[in-house]
This record gives C-alpha cells, sequence and structure tokens, in this order.
C-alpha cells in the first residue's frame, strides 16, 4: 500500500508494520480505514492509556467503571446513577452550532446505551478572548447548539462553567456531561453473549455526516484549513434521538435487548469491533443492509459518523417485538448481521468480503506509547508589587471581567426544569436534580483550574478536585465519583505530555485519598494551532449524592441580618495565580510562584465540620470560595436585593484564592452553638459580618448595591451583544 | 414536476430575524440592504400530468405547510 | 371536587411526564396517558397537551401535532365543554387545531428562554379564580416560540370576551417592556377559548408545584379548577 495513503489515514509507518506483519497481507480500503478509525487518539488512548491505568476506578459503590458507553455507581437501593463527560471540540469550532449540539447528542446516548434514563446534562465551555475575531460568533452558536439539543430532547441542563482565555483562541472546548438513573437490576452493557444473535440497527440513516471526523478530532489544526473540513461536521437531529431514546428504553425496559451500543465517533466500525471484543466473540454484518440515506461506498458506511444510531444484539425470537415497538416510534430498524464465534470482524458487500480482521489485531495490538515528557522547571521565588492596588480597583477587576460575570446568558438559553425534578438550578455552587419518586437528590459540577495546572500540573489537579469537592459539599452533598474530560494540547511536545502525566498524578491522589474513583472518561489531545498550545484543561466533573433533598442547603443569602463566617485559609497574595493574572495582569507562567501544596488533611477536617454542621441545622447557605476570593463568593450570594456589611483588616485579602475555603451563613440565633461546635472541631472561623438588603459596606464604607449588582448581573450579555 | 413553495410572515407582523440578519449585514459593511425578510422554501414533487395543480397545492398550504393567521405564500 | 384526567404524548413532547406527575400528585388520583394515535379520549374531566418539541418543532412548532388522529376527539371533547390546558407547546398545538385564536412567533430577542417568569390574572375564568387580582405567580418558562401575536380585531375580540387569561409581568405585577420576556402582543402569556373551557399557556405551572421547586404557584391553576 502507498506510504501516503497510510499516512493520510493518521497512521505511522511503524503502525502499518505492526499490522503488515500480524497479517502478512495488504490491507483493503476499508480495512486501512477501519484502523484509521480505531487507532487514532480518540478512541484507542494510545497516548494516555498507560498513565489512565493508574486512576483509582473502583470502590464499593462502583458499578460499572471506564470501558463502558458510560460510569455507573450505586446510590442506595436499587438506584444507580450512570454519567459521563466527552469532549466535541475541533468540531464545534468548526461548525459550532452543530459541533456542540451533536457533542451533547452523543453523550446522551452513552447514557441511555446502558438502560439509563438521562436526568441531567452539564458542560464545560472555554473560549479565547473576546476581542479575538471569531469568539463570539463561537460564543453564540456553541451556547445556542447545546441549548438547542438538550431543550429539544427535555433533559435539564443544572450547571457548568464557562471561561475566556486567550490560550482558547483557536481551539474553543466545549465538553459535556449527561447524569442518567438506572435502577440496578436493568443495567445494559455492550457485551453480546449468544453466537447467532441478530444484530440490527437502530436509529436514522447513514450519510455522509462526519467521515473521517473521530481521526479529525486528533489532528493538530492550522489555521486555513478550517473551511476544507467544514462538510466533516455532523449534524444532529434532536427529535430523531428523543424517539430513539424512548424506544429503546421501552426495548429494554421490555427485555428484549442482549446488548446494546451507540454508534459515536467513527460509527459502525468501532460499534461492532467493540461488540466483537467485550464478548469475545465475532460479528458478521452485511453492509448491503443499512439504511443509507444516499448512495456510499462500504468504505463511506464503514466510517460515517451520522450521529443518532444504535448498534444493537437481540435474540432472534424477539426480532417481531423489537420490530413493533421501534415502528410505533417511526424509527428505522434494520438486520444487518449476526454475533459468530470466529472472533473476527467481518464486513460484506455485494456478497464480497471487504472486510476480515480478527479483533485482536484491532484492540489489543492498538498502539499504546510511552511518551517522553518533561518536569516543570523548579521555580524561581517572584515578588510583586501590590501597592498600585486597592479594593476599588480590585472590585472594579472583578466587574469588568467577563470570568467573573454572572453566566444567565449562557443558561437561560438551557432549559433548566424540563423533567419537574431540578432543585438547584445553574448559577447556584452545583447543580441538583432529585431522582423522580425519591427523596435522594443527585448533585453534579463540572471544574478546572487551567492556570493552576499550567503552573503546576500535580498540584493544580489536586487544587481543581478538591474544589469540585468543595462545589458540591456546600450545598449538603456528598462527593461519590469523578468522570474527567482530559484536554491538552499536542502530546509530541514534551512539556505537554509533562502536564498530561502530572495531572493525572495529582488526580489519582486526591481521588485515592477522598475515594471518588474516576468510572468515565474522555480525552482529547491535539488542541493546539501552529505554536498556540491550550492552557491544560483537564476538567472534572463530580457527581454526589444527598440522601433527603430537604436537607440541601442553598448558595444564596436567605434572611437579612444573618451572619456571614468564613472557614479555611487564604492564600497570601503572592501564591494566589487568580489573583495575580487578574489583578497585576501576570501573564507569563515563569512569573508565578510555584502552588502552595494542598492539604487534604485540612480539608477533610473541614468536610466533616460543615457536613456535621448542616446535620445540626445551624446554617442557613453556604458556597465556596474559589477564584476572586470571599469578595465574589459574596456577590454570587446576593439574592432578592439581599446584600452584606462585611469587616476585615486588609481588604485585599478578601480577593485571594483560599484552601479548604467556604464563606457559611448562620442565622443570629444559631451562632452562639454555632461557634461553639467550631471550637470544639478545632475551627479557625473569621466572622466576616452580615447580611443586609440593599447594601454592599465593606469596612464601613458603602459601596453602591445597585451598580455593583447590576454590572455583576449584565456584564456578560454586555460584552457578548457588543 | 418540481414546485416550490415560498412561505413567509406577514407583512405586517414583526419579524425580529429579518430585522437581526440586516442589523448584523450593516455590522459588516453592507449597508445597502433594507428591508430584509426571511421566509422558509418548500420543495416537493408532483406527477406532471397532475390535473388542478393549483388547487392541490393551495390545498397542501392550507391544511398544513401554512399558518394563514402569521404567514403568507407564493408559489414559484 | 375529584377531577379525573388524561395527558396526550406526541412523538417529541418532553413535558408528558411532568403533567402527569402534576396531575396524579394535586387530584391525588391516576391520569390516562394518550398516545396521538389512539382515536378515542377516555372520558375525563381534564385533558393537557404537555409541552416539548411535538415532531420536532419542524415546519411550524405544533403544525404537524395539530394533525394527529386524536385531534378529532380533543375537538368533541372541547365541544363536550371538558377542560383543556395546553401548556408550551401544547398552546401552540391548541392555536393550531384552531381552538385558540392567534399563533406563537419566535420570542423577540431570538433565543430559547428558560428562566422563572412572574405572571399575573386578567380576565377571570375556572382556570385562575383561586387566584387574587394582585397576586404575581412564579413560574418558570422554556420556549422558542412564545411571542403572542393576534391580529387587531382578534385582539379586540378577546378583549370583549374577556379571554386573556394570564399576563407576563414584574414580581411586583408591573406589566413593562422588560417583564413581557418574548414580546408578546399585549404582554399576554395565556388565553381561553370564548367558552372558557380550553386554556393555553406558555409558562409551566407542572414545574413549580412541589416543594422542591423554586415556587409552588403553578397549584393555584389547577387548585382553580378543582374548586
Amino acid at each position: 500500500m502507498n506510504t501516503e495513503l497510510i499516512l493520510k489515514h493518521g497512521l505511522t509507518l511503524d503502525e502499518y508494520e505492526v499490522i503488515n506483519n500480524y497479517l502478512k497481507r495488504e490491507l483493503t480500503m476499508e480495512e486501512l480505514g477501519i484502523f484509521s478509525a480505531m487507532w487514532n487518539e480518540h478512541c484507542c488512548y494510545k497516548t494516555s492509556k498507560k498513565w489512565l491505568k493508574k486512576l483509582p476506578t473502583s470502590n464499593d459503590i462502583v458499578i460499572q467503571g471506564p470501558g463502558e458507553n458510560a460510569g455507573i455507581i450505586d446510590v442506595q437501593d436499587d438506584d444507580a446513577i450512570a454519567f459521563k463527560i466527552e469532549s466535541h471540540n475541533h468540531p464545534s469550532y468548526i461548525e459550532p452550532f452543530n459541533g456542540s449540539a451533536t457533542g451533547v447528542g452523543g453523550i446522551l446516548r452513552d447514557i441511555f446505551t446502558m438502560g439509563a434514563r438521562p436526568i441531567a446534562t452539564l458542560d464545560s465551555i472555554r473560549f479565547g478572548d473576546l476581542s479575538n475575531f471569531k469568539t463570539k460568533y463561537l460564543v453564540n452558536g456553541v451556547v445556542k447548539g447545546i441549548g438547542h439539543y438538550g431543550n429539544c430532547i427535555g433533559i435539564p441542563n443544572i450547571g457548568g462553567e464557562c471561561e475566556f482565555d486567550h490560550s482558547y483562541n483557536y481551539n474553543n472546548l466545549v465538553n459535556a456531561m449527561a447524569i442518567g438513573h438506572v435502577k440496578k437490576d436493568s443495567i445494559f452493557y455492550s457485551e453480546p453473549k449468544t453466537i447467532g444473535g441478530l444484530i440490527v440497527y437502530i436509529g436514522s440513516k447513514t450519510g455522509k455526516d462526519g467521515i473521517h471526523g473521530a481521526s479529525m478530532a486528533s489532528d493538530v489544526f492550522s489555521e486555513d484549513d478550517e473551511d476544507s473540513k467544514r462538510p466533516s461536521v455532523q449534524v444532529g437531529d434532536p427529535f430523531m434521538e428523543k424517539l430513539l431514546m424512548e424506544g429503546c428504553l421501552e426495548l429494554m425496559n421490555a427485555k428484549l435487548i442482549e446488548s446494546m451500543q451507540d454508534m459515536g465517533a467513527a460509527g459502525i466500525t468501532s460499534s461492532s469491533v467493540e461488540m466483537a471484543s467485550k464478548g469475545n466473540l465475532g460479528v458478521e454484518i452485511n453492509l448491503d443492509k443499512i439504511p443509507l440515506r444516499e448512495p456510499l461506498t462500504p468504505y463511506e458506511i464503514l466510517l460515517s459518523e451520522s450521529q443518532e444510531r444504535m448498534l444493537a444484539v437481540i435474540l432472534e425470537e424477539n426480532n417481531e417485538k423489537v420490530k413493533n415497538i421501534l415502528k410505533k416510534w417511526e424509527i428505522d430498524y434494520e438486520v444487518i448481521g449476526k454475533v459468530t464465534d470466529t472472533k473476527k470482524v467481518i464486513f460484506k458487500s455485494k456478497d464480497k468480503i471487504v472486510v476480515n480482521l480478527p479483533v485482536d489485531i484491532i484492540v489489543d495490538l492498538a498502539p499504546e506509547y510511552d511518551r517522553p515528557f518533561n518536569l516543570p522547571l523548579k521555580r524561581k521565588v517572584q515578588n510583586y508589587d501590590f501597592s498600585e492596588l486597592n479594593l476599588k480597583i480590585c472590585l472594579d477587576n472583578i466587574l469588568k471581567n467577563i470570568n467573573y460575570s454572572h453566566k444567565s446568558w449562557v443558561y437561560d438559553q438551557y432549559d433548566s426544569t424540563v423533567m419537574g425534578d431540578t432543585i438547584f438550578e445553574p448559577g447556584g455552587s452545583s447543580g441538583v436534580v432529585k431522582i423522580h419518586n425519591s427523596k435522594k437528590a443527585i448533585g453534579a459540577t463540572t471544574d478546572c483550574s487551567p492556570l493552576y495546572i499550567r503552573i503546576n500540573p500535580e498540584k493544580g489537579m489536586a487544587h481543581t478536585v478538591l474544589e469540585s469537592y468543595r462545589n458540591l459539599i456546600s450545598s449538603n452533598i456528598k462527593p461519590m465519583a469523578i468522570t474527567n474530560n482530559l484536554n491538552f494540547a499536542s502530546p509530541l511536545d514534551q512539556n505537554i505530555m509533562g502536564e498530561l502525566v502530572l495531572s493525572i498524578s495529582g488526580l489519582k491522589k486526591t481521588a485515592e485519598y477522598f475515594n471518588t474513583p474516576i468510572v468515565s472518561g474522555n480525552v482529547s489531545l491535539y488542541n493546539q494551532t501552529n505554536e498556540e498550545p491550550i492552557k491544560p484543561t483537564p476538567v472534572i466533573g463530580c457527581v454526589g449524592l444527598n440522601e433527603n433533598y430537604k436537607t440541601l442547603v442553598p448558595s444564596c443569602f436567605k434572611s437579612e441580618n444573618d451572619k456571614i463566617f468564613m472557614n479555611g485559609q487564604m492564600l497570601e497574595k503572592k501564591n494566589s495565580p487568580y489573583f495575580l493574572q487578574d489583578h497585576l495582569n501576570i501573564k507569563q507562567i515563569n512569573q508565578f510562584n510555584d502552588l502552595v501544596n494542598e492539604d487534604f488533611e485540612l480539608e477533610k477536617i473541614h468536610q466533616k465540620f460543615i457536613f456535621n454542621m448542616f446535620k445540626k441545622e445551624l446554617i442557613q447557605s453556604a458556597n465556596d470560595i474559589s477564584r476572586g476570593g470571599v469578595i465574589y463568593s459574596l456577590i454570587k450570594m446576593i439574592k432578592s436585593k439581599l446584600g452584606f456589611s462585611i469587616k476585615t483588616q486588609n481588604e485585599l485579602d478578601l480577593f485571594v484564592e483560599c484552601l479548604a475555603g467556604y464563606i457559611l451563613v448562620v442565622n443570629q440565633q444559631n451562632c452562639q452553638n454555632f461557634t461553639k461546635e467550631a471550637n470544639i472541631a478545632n475551627i479557625k472561623l473569621i466572622e466576616l459580618g452580615i447580611v443586609k438588603k440593599e447594601i454592599i459596606e465593606i469596612n464601613q464604607s458603602k459601596l453602591n448595591f445597585n451598580s455593583i449588582y447590576n454590572s455583576y448581573m449584565n456584564n456578560f450579555a454586555d460584552k457578548i451583544n457588543n | 414536476m418540481r414546485a416550490k413553495i415560498l412561505i413567509r410572515l406577514k407583512k405586517q407582523i414583526l419579524e425580529p430575524q429579518g430585522k437581526n440578519i440586516e442589523e448584523s449585514l450593516n455590522n459588516l459593511g453592507f449597508d445597502k440592504c433594507s428591508n430584509i425578510r426571511q421566509g422558509k422554501l418548500i420543495e416537493l414533487d408532483l406527477p406532471e400530468n397532475l390535473e388542478d395543480r393549483d388547487s392541490y397545492i393551495k390545498d397542501i398550504c392550507n391544511k398544513l405547510l401554512v399558518n394563514s393567521i402569521i404567514e403568507e405564500y407564493e408559489v414559484l | 371536587m375529584s377531577l379525573s384526567s388524561a395527558v396526550i404524548t406526541f412523538p417529541g413532547s418532553n413535558c408528558d411526564r411532568d403533567a402527569q406527575t402534576y396531575l396524579e400528585i394535586l387530584t391525588n388520583q391516576d391520569t390516562h396517558k394518550i398516545w396521538h394515535k389512539d382515536v378515542l379520549l377516555p372520558k375525563v374531566d381534564l385533558l393537557i397537551i404537555p409541552g416539548g418539541f411535538s415532531f420536532g418543532d419542524y415546519l411550524r412548532s405544533g403544525a404537524m401535532a395539530a394533525k394527529s388522529p386524536i385531534i378529532d376527539d380533543v375537538l368533541k371533547h372541547a365541544e363536550r365543554g371538558g377542560y383543556i390546558i395546553g401548556i408550551c407547546n401544547g398552546f401552540q398545538i391548541l392555536t393550531e387545531i384552531g381552538l385558540l385564536d392567534g399563533a406563537l412567533n419566535r420570542n423577540v430577542k431570538l433565543k430559547f428562554l428558560a428562566k422563572n417568569c412572574f405572571i399575573k390574572k386578567n380576565h377571570e375564568n375556572n382556570f385562575n379564580k383561586k387566584i387574587s387580582q394582585d397576586q404575581c405567580l412564579s413560574i418558570p418558562v422554556a420556549h422558542n416560540e412564545g411571542s403572542y401575536y393576534n391580529s387587531e380585531e382578534g385582539l379586540k375580540l378577546l378583549q370583549d370576551n374577556e379571554q386573556i387569561s394570564f399576563l407576563y409581568c414584574d414580581e411586583e405585577g408591573n406589566t413593562t417592556d422588560s417583564s413581557n420576556l418574548n414580546g408578546s402582543l399585549n404582554h399576554i402569556a395565556g388565553i381561553t377559548n370564548k367558552k372558557k373551557n380550553v386554556l393555553g399557556l406558555m409558562p409551566h405551572p407542572e414545574r413549580a408545584f412541589q416543594d422542591f421547586h423554586t415556587s409552588q404557584d403553578g397549584q393555584l391553576i389547577l387548585e382553580s379548577l378543582l374548586g
């Protein structure tokens, strides 16, 4: 086979050599296509696998760890929760609306493929500087796309994050997370069991969408090829997905399915190979049977990424029943092949075998690289001049910086109350939904602090995970498990590879210490255009449980004159990266001091104390402290015109980041009990002040409540619309 | 034979789409565009020898394709 | 009073379960689930046509659902004087059927709008009689096409026949430009037919009635019917 063709398919010559040595024959074009799809980063994790293996993925609540369509945890009684996060970064840069919409569609399929009904989605989106020519267009398109798909299918979006940073100028990030509920005895897996079982195709017809999309997702962009890549982006049809979801869940409820797999990236190729590999069996599929939207060659059929399609294995005797249910939902359905015992993947077309490959070679021989990496350099201690800064300037910096603005412009476009079980909508410290017909509430958050991770990947990752815990804990939700989306630039750069390796190590340490296993995830590499790499952005999706929703704690002020406390340990200004970036305008990474060490013991003591205070019903509302410090947490807590009056010794300290930092609001009559409990637990509290109507007051100087609140609320829309 | 039906909001009805497109074009420097209206075009095949083609099309428009309270149509 | 009820599901409906929960909890009895291809409704007091994106909202919101087999019997139910509430997409479907006057256009800001809004009662009827004249209900909206439109004559008829059931307002009950969040004509959030047994409204009362919801004001609409 000619070298150019091999390289064009994203395989290295070494990789091709491995295949050739095993098969001892020429590959067909279709087979080359299969390797191209299966051996790229997106499908086989060749760069990250070595490191991902080290993550903790099981404990007594994990029902399904990584390796299936989604991870599943036990949330007591007969309830289980399935969840996963996935990226659609490159497609969303090329075509923001469809790219992000199909990202949501894909992650929802991952959830209901396992028999779980989706109950919530979250997102994590990152864009370049607002001044960048394309940013506003991307924000508009991405938000519209995420909203369109989720709204139409009717799954509430309960939270997420949205950040702007110049490193995403040419590579925006769109990560979508979905959560589903399933009864423990009704979980479905992708492993087929019956030789002779029918392989059925369910859903939309196959077209040319996204051919080579999965390999596209692993390419380094160069600026001028946006247009040439456009046809490759898939178009989603959320209406079809809604029908597909209802149809599949009905089939599974009726126990008519043996196994199911979503045709995601690399379509029928990866889903059929995956099935054969899971069952340690073979598959034989007739490509002429695939429902087509337009005439396609076998090669195109194999690589099409048309959306809203499923592959399932059913027993022959159930065929009629399956057909009838899908007919009711008006979903296309076709028997396209059968499960065999050959341990081979065979695709036929026009009575000719076009693919005949042992499953082993595709899966087990898939490359796994141990890429060289650099450890970060030791940092010199830096000193800074803070003399130009004061309260007014810093407050102004926050109110003008879109990263701190209220994000309702984004989530007012997402239906967050459909399904009728939403308890905390986006905008609080975590999103919360109730399990239908149960008292249990599921909380979730997505988090990442890319600046921290660039400064020190290992510690930065630990801080990110701790922050996601604090988001949940401040709502009285116990963090249970994690899904992660590792977004990085090119791992061929040894510094970037170092960021990948060390951040996984930070994740491992933290997740192990706090017993929150990683049950699912996704890796997105090569997020760089020319020489501009993104900041390392391993996004954490953390899911937690509250056993009785009536004990949930809101993150907004409740009534006037409540006392405001904080706990945790404020960082010094010189060690507070976001403070330095957002107020001193420090940009060069080598001009930051190293991160302070994370303190697991300290976090744990504070977690315990806070849960205990919630249990004793001593706390009215709570919020965590992160980027933007105490003052920003307080501004976020303003509701129904309830502001605050606080005192502090050093006003600039209100803007720094914290370890184990929380704002705790306590009713006056509970204060004595509360401070007593803190003493016993050896928790150092700082009494900041009180909740006050229509007032923001710091050290007795009154600031303009309306102007601060309005610019916090409106800045985002003003900036995006202009 | 291919039939093409153009459906638009009636003139008296506020059409924010058109206004929005106009603003965007103006922002891009195309300031000679005005009175933009957005519609939808529906194409369909009909048998060549269909009698009463016009009334047939009128029928589909009235029954489903067009909401006469807010929309008007034109057969192209 | 006891109230029997049914909810219709169209392909793409996504608030059918929410409507069912709303009915079952507040009426304390089971609700009939009806598929759009059914041709007969059971004998019930109240029918809810739920929100969602029936038939993907393709062509026009509600247009294709309005041609479903069940619709003939929905018309008969209305004729008999049976109650119907169409919520969101259900409101759009009712206008497409012709049971309610006017139409729902794209939101004036051209964006899907999902947030808590305030509405107040305008003309009194059986759907809002438990609500006092100065009360503001806090209820979520979630729609892309909710901007109510009618011709001048049509609007006058609604006014004269006292069919305008709910108006968008602010927290204090004022109807202002900014409280009219989707650009509806005369701030209209919900209307009835002439006989006042069919209500269409854009906000979702079925998302505002349980103790964990942001508001419980949605109860008042069903409670008005329950007498």
